[in-house]
């Protein structure tokens, strides 16, 4: 008799471990791996794991032998046996065999990019991002979004500004910390196409929560594309609003701070805006990049990003505003 | 409860205070080791370029420092094994204020200290036996 029975226990299980491996994917996750060197991470995870299951099940299993099925006094060199066997001899190899083959592998995770190099400096609280030619030219510059081109590997060279911050992109590789005045490098060679999100994980001041990044792996052939045009200057106000809303930016004095190339701004304080439209997200990784989205940012940045250095502008009208908004936004 | 003689007594508690002494040879030999180890790295990689040619040197260095740290820790564990004479009563619990079990406890755990320490010297010379380099 089944009917009314509830689900068995190996069909709960089941459920239970599909939806806790879901958890595992995503765009932020060390356990959904798209770059090389996290799947070799990935691996270690899953072989350490698997190695603690087993651990935990053989210690248990012991214990229960010991105090339920065959509770009687151990002879002391058994015991000693256990005691030196399992609590010393055994945890040194153990460690030592994991600790030579994460060093193995060392190498290989560090081993240099070979074509693009990118630098990005970490500021408070967003991504300085300069994709620098092979032929030693002017720098693309950028911001707060990443792009790769997928299955080659790129040299990261990492710093920082002010105070330490940690570049970190779970789906394709480790850590690596950024100091001022010290070079840091990693390599990144994703090998799916996908948009991936980047953390700060340094705390680095009251809006390290708020320090991340958009990561867009492409083919080759549509980064090219893309660098090509990251590299090249602003688009024209498409209409009169747009056109309103660079005056206001000029007028504001925006400018002094940003850069949007083919304009007289050239500030380099804060993020280069030259086609801040085209990035998916506002504020490193806090906002969607919307019109509406803009117009928040502007009238309330500092309570949006707490502690951040760039002024507020509520005190622009509401149309102003929109029309400012309108411009950023339209600037692909 | 027979008393030793003053001479024998001082002469005991000579040898006690040397094994005292010598109960931190181990981790003192682990200390150094990871020091040059560490400092003739940061050497190597800051002032002279980290090349294939100077890391081949510091590779050899870091070898010959672990053979002759890893030669005396197993001296100093070799003594202590004596000194605490686990073999003659099988006995690992010191805990009378008798002068054998003074005498066996320091050699108990200078043992202890020589067998974290060795391992602690294998752990940091691996790095260089993986051929990692200053990146």
């Amino acid at each position: 008799m089944t009917e009314g029975r509830p689900p068995r226990c190996s069909s709960m299980a089941a459920v239970g471990a599909t939806a806790i491996l879901a958890g595992c994917a995503g765009q932020q996750s060390a356990l959904d791996p798209a770059g090389r060197e996290a799947l070799v991470l990935a691996d270690l995870f899953w072989v350490l794991l698997c190695g603690a299951i087993v651990l935990w099940l053989l210690v248990n299993a012991l214990f229960l032998y010991v105090t339920r099925i065959n509770p009687r006094p151990l002879s002391r060199r058994l015991a000693e046996t256990l005691i030196i066997g399992g609590g010393v001899v055994f945890p040194t190899v153990l460690l030592g065999i994991l600790l030579g083959y994460a060093l193995s592998i060392m190498p290989e995770q560090r081993a240099a990019g070979t074509g693009l190099t990118v630098r990005i400096t970490g500021e408070q609280w967003w991504w300085r991002i300069e994709y620098l030619p092979e032929d030693g030219g002017a720098p693309v510059v950028s911001a707060n979004e990443l792009r790769l081109p997928k299955g080659q590997r790129t040299e990261i060279e990492l710093a920082a500004a002010r105070v330490i911050h940690s570049f970190w992109i779970p789906n394709l590789a480790g850590k690596m910390d950024m100091i001022p005045g010290r070079a840091t490098r990693m390599a990144l060679e994703p090998t799916r196409t996908g948009t991936f999100r980047g953390q700060c994980a340094e705390f680095c001041g009251m809006s390290h929560a708020l320090m991340a990044f958009q990561v867009v792996v492409q083919e080759p052939a549509d980064f090219a594309v893309w660098l090509a045009r990251e590299g090249g200057p602003a688009v024209r106000p498409a209409d009169d609003r747009a056109a309103r809303g660079q005056d206001v930016f000029m007028a504001e004095g925006c400018a002094a701070c940003h850069a949007i190339r083919g304009t007289p701004a050239k500030g380099t304080v804060g993020p280069d805006l030259t086609h801040v439209g085209g990035r998916a997200t506002l504020a490193a990784g806090t906002l969607p990049n919307t019109e509406q989205a803009f117009a928040e940012w502007l009238a309330e940045t500092d309570q949006i990003k707490p502690g951040v250095t760039m002024p507020t502008y509520h005190h622009l009208d509401p149309t102003a505003l929109a029309d400012l908004a309108h411009y950023l936004n339209g600037l692909h | 409860m027979s008393r030793l003689h003053p001479d024998e007594e001082r002469r005991s508690f000579a040898e006690e205070a040397d094994s005292l002494w010598r109960i931190a040879f181990g981790p003192l030999i682990w200390s150094a080791h990871f020091l040059l180890c560490y400092v003739g790295a940061a050497l190597v990689c800051a002032r002279l370029g980290g090349t294939e040619a100077t890391l081949a040197w510091l590779r050899l260095g870091i070898g010959g420092v672990t053979v002759l740290a890893l030669a005396g820790i197993a001296w100093v564990g070799w003594q202590a094994w004596r000194q605490w004479d686990f073999l003659d009563d099988y006995d690992h619990v010191h805990d009378r204020a008798v002068a054998e079990d003074r005498h066996e406890f320091l050699g108990h755990a200078s043992f202890l200290l020589a067998v974290i320490s060795f391992v602690g010297v294998v752990y940091v010379a691996l790095p260089a036996a993986f051929g990692v380099g200053c990146q």
